[in-house]
Order: C-alpha cells, then sequence, then structure tokens
C-alpha cells in the first residue's frame, strides 16, 4: 500500500509528505492552536464524560449507581417529556419562522428610509429590547398582561367593552389558548431589531446600479423591492433560517421566565422539564436528567447533520 | 523566526494563564496539608483529615450557606454580623447566602458542582430527604452533650427530628407557622366585624365582600380581591398554608392516618371539596387570580402596596415577627396599617387549627472520612455557640451590636415628618433595637433567630419581643396543631417532581380551568398511581 501522490494536471507526480513531516513544516500554527485545543479538551470535551451517568443513579450524595436504560425508559414512557419534546420543536420553528420573516421586513422597511436621522433613531430603538434580560422582559409583560385590575391591557379590553367591566380580566400568560401567541409577540418584541443587521448589511451590499436599471425600466418601488431587494437577500435568509435551525433545541431562558404550571401543556420544552426534574427537587437524581439531556442533544446533533446537508444543497457549502 | 517565537512564547502564556486557572487552590491544598488542616470545607477535607490525629484538628473557617432566614443580608450589616460573630468564636466565617425563594433550586446547583458548605440550612422537606443519604453528620452525641441542653426549654422539638433515634439536623427554634391577617380598614368599609368571621361561609362572605365593594375607597367596586396568596398550593412543607381556609381538612401529600399508615392525601374526597372551593373563589374574585404565579415576595408585597387598588384585604402569612413586619410596611406605603389576627375558623378549627410547619434545621456536611473530630468542632463552633445564651446566640438573634441594636443612650426618630413619625429615646445600658441598617424608617426587628420561638433563651436578659411580633407568637402558639410529618421513600425522592407536577395540573385544571373535580383527578391517578403505590409500599412496607 504506497501513499497517494497528487498528480498536476501536466501530469507531474507530486509526492506527498508525511502527516508528521507536515506538522512539523507548520509547527509554529499548531502551537498557536494548542491553547485552542486544550481549551477545547477541558471545557467542551472532557464535560462530556458526563454522560456515562445518564445510565447510572446520580444523586448528589453517595456513589453512582449503574441502572442500565431504566432513565431512558423512564423518558420515553412519561408523558410530560413528550409534550416537552413537542413543544419545544413547535416553539422553536415557529419562532424561527416568525423572527426571521419581521426581521426581513423590518430590514426592508427600514432601508427603504430615506431620512437618515429617523432611519438611525428607529434603529437605536429597536435594537434596544435585545440588551434588555428575559427576567426584566417577563417582569414588564407580566405587569401589563396581569389579569388583576391593574393589568394595563386587561384594563384596555374592559374600557372597550371586550371584556365585561366586572368580570375577571385574561389571564393571558396562564391560558393556553394566549400563551403561545403572546410568547412570540414578546419574542419578536425583543429580538426583530437584533435580527434586522444581518439583513441592513446585505441590503447596503447592493448594488445600487441595480435600482438605477429599474428605474429606467420604470419599476414602481414595489417591484424593485419584488425583483431586485428580496432576490438579493434570499441566499442570506436561507443561511439565518439553517444556521438557526441547528439550535432549535436550545430553548430554556425564555420560557422559563414566562410559563407557568397552568400552561405546561402548551410552554413546558426539555429544558425546563430538565430544570424541574433537577432543581426543583430536594434531593435530584442527575441521572434523570442527564438521559433527558443527552436525549435532546442528540436530537440537536441530527438537527445540524440535516442543516449542514440543507446548506450544501441550497448554499453549496456545509455549514461544518 | 521572529514569528515562530512571538508565537510560542503566546501559546505558553495561555496554556500557564489556562493552567493556573484551573489549579488556583494548589497552594492552599498544599499550605493545608503542611499546617495539618486549615479549612474546613468538607470537600477539602477528604483526604487532609483522615490522616490527621483527631485531638489535633484546628478549626479555622466554616462555610455556611443559609437562605433568606438570616435578615442580616448583605445590605443590611451582613458583614458587621460576620465580623462579630468571627469575633466571638475565633473561627473566619464565609456566608453564602441564597435566593429564598429559590433555595432548593440553588442548593441543587451547589450540589451539582460539588460544592459542600460545612454546615447549611435545610427545610423540612429536605431534612428528610437527606438524612438517610450519609450526607448529614450524626450530631446525636454531640447534641446529647451540648452545654446549652440544661437551658433548653423546648427539647421535644428536636427529639422529634431524629430518625430511627440519630439527630442529623438541630432546629434552634420551632417550627412557626401561617395565620390570616385581615385590613381592619376595609372589614370597616364593608361593614363586618371579624368576630363574626367564625366559619367558612362567614369567611367566604368577607371575601366576597372585599370584592364586590369598595374597601380601598377609590370609587370603584370590583378593582379589589378577598385574598391573596403565594399559589393556590404550596411547593414545600406544609403545602398549605397560605389558604387554610380553603384546603381545610384536606391536606394534598402523603402523610399518615391516626394508625400510621400512609396514605395518599391528595386522592382524597377532601381534596377535591378543597379545590372545588377554590374554583368558585377564583371564578367570584374572592381570590386573586395572581395567586396562581405570584411568589411570596409578590403577594407580600401586592398586599402591602400603596396603591391598594388590586390589593386584598385578606393575607395569611407567617404569625410572630412578622405580624410587626406586614404592619410596619402598610405604614411605610401610607395604607392604614391596623390589621386583624383573625382565630381558625371552625373548619380549621377542626382539625386543631393554623398548621405548625416542622422546623428548619442546621445541619453539619459529613465529611465520610470515618473521622468526627472536624464535624464536632464545627458543632462546638457553630450551633453550640449559637444557643450560648449570650454573645453569639444575640448575634443570631438581634444581630450586630451597634448596627442592629445597642445598649449605648440614643434617640432616633423613623417616618419623619408623616403622621406615622416616631420617636424613640433610650438611656445608657438600656437594651433596644436600632433602626434597619438598610431602612432608617424601621426598626430593626430582628436577626435569624426569633427569641420568641427559640428551644434555649438568651440568658442575658436581652428582650425585644414585645407588642405585635409577641401578640402574633402568643396567637399562633394558642391556635397551632403540629404540621403532619413529611415521608421518606426511595422512589418518592426520586419522583417528588413528577408528583408535584401531576398535583399542579389537577389544580390548575380545576381551579383555574373550571375542569371537572373528578377527571382531573381521574388523570392524576393515571399519571402518577402507580408511582404513588410504589411509594406507599415503600413507606407501609
Amino acid at each position: 500500500m504506497g501513499k497517494k501522490n497528487n498528480v498536476t494536471a501536466s501530469g507531474i507526480e507530486i509526492r506527498k509528505k508525511s502527516l508528521g513531516l507536515r506538522i512539523w513544516n507548520h509547527r509554529g500554527y499548531y502551537i498557536m492552536f494548542l491553547p485552542v485545543l486544550i481549551f477545547l479538551l477541558i471545557f467542551n470535551y472532557w464535560p462530556m464524560l458526563g454522560v456515562r451517568y445518564a445510565l447510572y443513579d446520580y444523586k448528589p450524595v453517595g456513589e453512582p449507581v449503574f441502572v442500565g436504560l431504566k432513565h431512558f425508559t423512564k423518558m420515553f414512557s412519561t408523558d410530560a417529556f413528550w409534550t416537552a419534546f413537542k413543544n419545544t420543536l413547535e416553539l422553536s420553528i415557529i419562532k424561527l419562522f416568525l423572527s426571521t420573516f419581521a426581521s426581513v421586513i423590518v430590514s426592508i422597511f427600514l432601508n427603504e428610509m430615506g431620512n437618515l436621522f429617523a432611519k438611525k433613531t428607529l434603529q437605536t430603538i429597536i435594537y434596544l429590547p435585545h440588551f434588555m434580560s428575559w427576567a426584566v422582559v417577563a417582569s414588564i409583560f407580566s405587569l401589563f398582561l396581569s389579569p388583576s385590575s391593574t393589568g394595563m391591557v386587561n384594563g384596555l379590553l374592559k374600557d372597550w367593552g371586550i371584556v365585561a367591566k366586572d368580570g375577571m380580566g385574561i389571564y393571558f400568560l396562564a391560558d393556553e389558548n394566549y400563551w403561545r401567541p403572546i410568547y412570540y409577540v414578546i419574542n419578536l418584541w425583543k429580538d426583530t431589531g437584533w435580527g434586522t443587521i444581518i439583513f441592513l448589511a446585505t441590503l447596503s451590499g447592493i448594488n445600487p446600479e441595480l435600482y438605477e436599471a429599474g428605474d429606467i425600466d420604470g419599476a414602481t418601488r414595489l417591484q424593485k423591492m419584488r425583483y431586485i431587494t428580496l432576490p438579493a437577500l434570499a441566499n442570506t435568509i436561507i443561511t439565518v433560517l439553517i444556521l438557526n435551525l441547528a439550535k432549535v433545541m436550545n430553548l430554556f431562558e425564555s420560557v422559563f421566565v414566562l410559563y407557568n404550571n397552568a400552561v405546561y401543556s402548551v410552554a413546558d420544552v426539555c429544558a425546563t422539564y430538565i430544570y424541574r426534574q433537577t432543581f426543583a427537587m430536594a434531593l435530584p437524581n442527575y441521572g434523570y436528567s442527564t438521559a433527558v439531556g443527552l436525549f435532546r442533544s442528540l436530537v440537536g446533533c441530527v438537527l445540524v447533520i440535516v442543516c449542514n446537508w440543507a446548506s450544501k444543497k441550497t448554499r453549496g457549502r456545509g455549514i461544518i | 523566526m521572529k514569528k515562530k517565537v512571538l508565537s510560542l512564547l503566546l501559546a505558553s502564556a495561555m496554556v500557564v494563564s489556562l493552567a493556573a486557572c484551573g489549579g488556583s487552590d494548589a497552594p492552599a491544598e498544599s499550605s493545608a496539608a503542611a499546617n495539618n488542616n486549615t479549612e474546613s470545607s468538607a470537600a477539602d477535607n477528604n483526604a487532609g483529615n483522615a490522616e490527621a490525629p483527631a485531638e489535633e484538628f484546628k478549626l479555622e473557617k466554616v462555610k455556611m450557606v443559609v437562605n433568606g432566614t438570616l435578615t442580616a443580608t448583605v445590605d443590611n450589616g451582613q458583614a458587621e454580623f460576620e465580623k462579630q460573630w468571627e469575633d466571638a468564636v475565633g473561627v473566619d466565617l464565609e456566608i453564602s447566602q441564597l435566593d429564598h425563594s429559590g433555595y432548593v433550586d440553588a442548593v441543587g446547583r451547589l450540589f451539582a458542582s460539588q460544592d459542600y458548605p460545612d454546615v447549611m440550612i435545610m427545610s423540612a422537606d429536605m431534612y428528610a430527604q437527606y438524612a438517610p443519604t450519609g450526607l448529614l453528620w450524626d450530631m446525636t452525641e454531640a447534641y446529647d452533650n451540648a452545654e446549652f441542653q440544661s437551658r433548653m426549654t423546648l427539647p421535644a422539638i428536636n427529639e422529634a427530628l431524629k430518625k430511627d433515634g440519630k439527630l442529623y439536623g438541630f432546629a434552634p427554634t420551632y417550627g412557626n407557622g401561617c395565620v390570616t391577617y385581615v385590613k381592619k380598614a376595609w372589614l370597616d368599609a364593608v361593614g363586618i366585624d371579624a368576630s363574626t368571621i367564625t366559619n367558612y361561609d362567614a369567611y367566604y362572605n368577607m371575601l366576597k365582600a372585599f370584592h364586590d365593594g369598595d374597601p380601598d375607597g377609590n370609587g370603584t367596586t370590583g378593582d379589589t380581591y378577598g385574598v391573596v396568596a403565594a399559589g393556590f398550593l404550596g411547593n414545600e412543607a406544609p403545602y398549605i398554608n397560605y389558604l387554610p381556609e380553603f384546603w381545610q381538612d384536606a391536606y394534598p401529600a402523603i402523610l399518615q392516618d391516626e394508625n400510621g399508615v400512609w396514605y395518599d392525601g391528595f386522592n382524597t374526597e377532601e381534596t377535591k371539596a378543597a379545590l372545588l372551593r377554590l374554583q368558585q373563589a377564583y371564578n367570584e374574585g374572592a381570590i386573586d387570580p395572581e395567586t396562581l404565579t405570584a411568589s411570596t415576595k409578590i403577594a407580600r408585597e401586592k398586599w402591602f402596596s400603596n396603591d391598594q387598588t388590586g390589593s386584598s384585604g385578606v393575607f395569611t402569612y407567617w404569625a410572630g415577627s412578622w405580624y410587626q413586619t406586614l404592619t410596619d410596611n402598610l405604614i411605610k406605603n401610607e395604607v392604614n396599617e391596623e390589621l386583624v389576627q383573625l382565630p381558625p375558623i371552625a373548619e380549621v378549627e377542626a382539625i386543631g387549627g393554623y398548621l405548625n410547619r416542622e422546623a428548619p434545621v442546621w445541619v453539619i456536611i459529613d465529611d465520610m472520612d470515618g473521622d468526627n473530630t472536624r464535624e464536632q468542632a464545627i458543632f462546638d463552633a457553630f450551633i453550640e455557640t449559637m444557643m450560648d445564651g449570650g454573645t453569639v446566640q444575640t448575634l443570631w438573634t438581634y444581630g450586630a451590636e451597634d448596627v442592629h441594636w445597642s445598649t449605648k443612650a440614643e434617640e432616633f426618630t423613623v417616618n419623619p415628618g408623616t403622621d406615622n413619625e416616631k420617636t424613640y429615646s433610650y438611656e445608657e445600658g438600656v437594651f433596644h433595637l436600632k433602626q434597619s441598617p438598610n431602612d432608617p424608617n424601621s426598626v430593626w426587628k430582628k436577626n435569624h433567630l426569633d427569641p420568641a420561638l427559640v428551644v434555649s433563651p438568651l440568658t442575658n436578659g436581652f428582650n425585644s419581643v414585645e407588642g405585635l411580633a409577641a401578640e402574633g407568637n402568643l396567637f399562633f402558639t394558642e391556635n397551632c396543631v403540629d404540621a403532619p410529618i413529611s415521608p421518606v421513600s426511595e422512589t418518592y425522592t426520586n419522583e417528588s417532581g413528577t408528583i408535584y407536577d401531576a398535583k399542579m395540573a389537577v389544580v390548575t385544571e380545576v381551579v383555574t380551568k373550571n375542569g371537572d373535580v373528578e377527571a382531573a383527578m381521574a388523570n392524576y391517578v393515571a399519571t402518577v398511581g402507580s408511582i404513588i403505590e410504589q411509594c406507599l409500599a415503600e413507606l407501609n412496607g
């Protein structure tokens, strides 16, 4: 078995150097990479050894006890887990499409604004919610949406006669019919502005000659948007969707601060389920939550591979 | 060549810095070994102490984890408390005060990172779960030989905590519980005499009057509620203490009957009846709908808020010093402060009165090295001194001298320039509490130990339990009954989260969604029935 050598177009065979020799030749780069490698090993790969506890009863005290697939059996036979799994996918994917769509629309509107001062001011205003912590956002919206007589939204609904004056207000955050729409709205309010950055950057890169050509051809503003702007954005939209699709299983904080036990059926996600199973108990069993976490990671891994495949198909190159 | 040298240097620097981050404890460990033990952290001592001769153990530091019951918080004179404790005991004290409402979560995270303290406070639930694990040091002998035994006035409290004759945690006070407070001004506004509230019907009519009338006097009806609480069902024992009038004889947890047989108190007719009472109250505005999601802090602040619109007339909360605290907060918010402590209504009286919860305990983490000298030293430094009847017990009871309390002559005024202005004047040598460090408009009340509840009283004569706090304590002790004890079983430990979720599903389905109670309970049985059966089999086996 000889080494495979490269052959140039003109038929000259170039002898391939051994790996050791190539590493030696580029030793400077490898040395520079060494800290990163050590960092990755310690902080990313070393903790992965903890996945073995999915096969153990592992509590804060005592030695772990091997229990085989007990936790996986329990997990797959628990309705609450499947509810959380389904909710994770639904909430994440719908949120992803909504926020991407909203960001594109807002970006186009911002791009169309002629007044630079107004544009910059508006940009700043819509970026600001992104910098608020989810805990603060949840507090603000809980006050707005409070079912008690002090809730602003319920107050308005009563004033407008939509809700009976002496009746009970709508408990938006504790009603399965309202929770998800409210959740999507809050997410849009918080992150649409931030999401416009990448699209505005793409828009600023569109050749102005295309618009000038459109003007000469008598294209209306809407037509220019449809035939120049949107096609130019298409590749970026797909990229953003694909990159974010790989993260759909990571949903936690935004749900954790807004949900409650009345809406578990529509709001509980894998991460919040794991949290409750781990930290809401006086003596948690990390084995079970590790099993759920491992399953979540495996699904996330599959999604990354699917996204990589989709990326190759649509953009000609993968994401990993 | 220069680039290579530079890259090599850069890489070396980063590797060294990384290694330095990870190994910061190494010198301390070396030092500890050299000095034959210095710090006492359970995790740090596993190896070193085993080799140390027992009599040579020298405790230099105690790592303590506590919840919000230490009222000398960081912004309320904790540094001075810590300093005076260290001066009195001669040991360093490291206080880690975790979020009160998320204490169980926070302790779980702490243990998950293997960061064990030396001593920590545990609720009765936590104590029941951890006692059999071996994590908690068996302090029976230390407790029996403690100096404070000769001054104990309530020995039964800690005797009741023993599991198979062994004591794994020390309760410095009895449990205390909640009583129902009613705003007197609201009662007057709706024309109800508190003495007529003797049964559930009268209680419920009062709640309805608070919702349907205009007790806050803002000219609008229907914008106030009868009662507010932190949840319809609590997540720690005794679960029902914030709404006892609704739960009455129901105790929705695994508990023992009069023959000592364990059974599921949730799946009972009493619980179903309680859920229907809550459902009616929720639908009719007698109970603030935000009870579903409110934390204790939110419920409290809503109740004594300056703007009484959206507030409630009734609040069931901790007895004793909280009577004073709630009153002070009403004064601070310029709300009529007069409160009525409601004696248990007939249905609550039928079970003996308000529930006295199982006492929270201080536990010592066992480093499991087979040598008790470290743990005994911690007991001596921490628990023995906590009950010394003098300097250290005063620190735990009232806080730091000349910060929270003093015996020096002084005069101060709270709420100056308002209708509630009050001047306090003390002569030299007279014990008195000072203004709260973080709120000059209120007088400090206590630190960690409630002097009225403590199992072994102070011997220095310092006493601040007077007025409303004393009245509240007396009222509670005259109207309370011990709460049922918490179950301990392997399955219950593993599945308590799932069981609680299933219970809450029933509560929300029935109370807030008008669901059928039988159907909801059937769903509960279908979800966790087999788990409950297994728990009961273990408990009764």
